[in-house]
């Protein structure tokens, strides 16, 4: 049971992060060189790696359960909180989805102005692009796995799901090689959303003292109250905030 | 000192970001039931409490997002 609590946020979450950082490489692989591109990714894994094992053991071995529980959970209720609000406002139309495919187009563009690929050796504009995008967007990837690792004591279980998540990401886009823009990473972020708000407010809870009423089956009643407060927040935004808004501006418009 | 400001810089856009109300409201959430409980108030009955502010400080960030900038 913890095993698959902690594995499945930090799988959900890589498969989001790294269907994103796949769009960068795809798209500087393709418009430059594979080599320097794949070691620029070998170098970021290397160094999400050492981030994750090190901070990690860290936190587990130096800081009491209490203490651990509040801060991490207190990370992880605004870090839930952000995701899940940006994917409310996705589903209801207020903020634009993550179009993958458009995404690619403009980064080969912007490859497509850069100085031209070396004839021999190292493509640096390569490498060092490959190893920031991947850094960049695995980075949540590790705040996840090392912060739910370490709340729930599962280290390796949460670090396993995010290695199983990157693997299975890259074997799908080596096959089509093209972005993976058929994933539905909205509904993936609303997942990893509400997971990361339910287990926060649950162990902050336990670091400030709070008893829940059913112990751990407390969660499975948190996460259904979060859920249903977000269908919530999609219909009220969809329904309410936003033809108010646009009405003022169409009667604006009929005015003038 | 320019290393040191983009450190600052890449953390407060981490963990911040464009919604600074879900970070300083999930703060207050926790001290103000901390303060509760410390007053007395049930722990059990605090953690619904906590749920209850959680969700308004999510619905804050909704609604001040949802809104267009002036």
């Amino acid at each position: 049971m913890n095993l698959a609590l902690a594995a499945l946020p930090a799988f959900l979450a890589s498969i989001v992060e790294f269907v994103e950082a796949l769009t960068i490489v795809l798209a500087v692989g393709v418009t430059r060189q594979w080599r320097s591109t794949l070691l620029g990714v070998v170098a970021a894994v290397i160094v999400l790696s050492l981030l994750v094992g090190v901070f990690g053991t860290a936190i587990v071995l130096l800081l009491p359960i209490a203490v651990l529980r509040l801060v991490v959970g207190g990370f992880l209720v605004i870090y839930g909180l952000q995701w899940l609000v940006k994917a409310i406002l996705r589903a209801a139309g207020a903020k634009a989805k993550h179009d993958e495919a458009a995404i690619y187009q403009r980064e080969i563009a912007a490859m497509r102005d850069e100085a031209p690929v070396p004839a021999s050796g190292m493509d640096w504009i390569s490498f060092t692009v490959a190893f920031k995008g991947v850094l960049l967007e695995g980075l949540e990837v590790a705040f996840i796995v090392v912060t739910f690792g370490a709340s729930a004591n599962q280290l390796g279980p949460a670090a396993l799901g995010a290695t199983v998540a990157g693997v299975l990401v890259l074997i799908v886009g080596a096959a089509v090689h093209r972005p993976l823009a058929n994933v539905p990473e909205n509904g993936l972020k609303f997942a990893v959303g509400l997971m990361l708000t339910t287990f926060g407010t649950f162990w902050a809870g336990e670091g400030i003292g709070i008893v829940w009423t059913w112990s751990d089956a407390t969660l499975v009643i948190l996460l259904a109250i979060y859920v249903v407060a977000s269908l919530a927040a999609v219909w009220y935004v969809r329904n309410r905030i936003l033809p108010a808004h646009f009405r003022p501006t169409m009667a604006a418009t009929l005015d003038s | 000192m320019r290393y040191l400001r983009a450190f600052g810089a890449f953390w407060y856009d981490f963990l911040v970001g464009d919604r600074p109300e879900l970070f300083v409201g999930a703060i207050v959430a926790l001290v103000l039931v901390w303060l509760v409980i410390q007053l007395g108030f049930d722990t059990g009955a605090a953690g619904w409490l906590l749920t209850v502010v959680v969700l308004l400080v999510g619905g804050l960030g909704v609604i001040t997002a949802s809104r267009p900038k002036r």
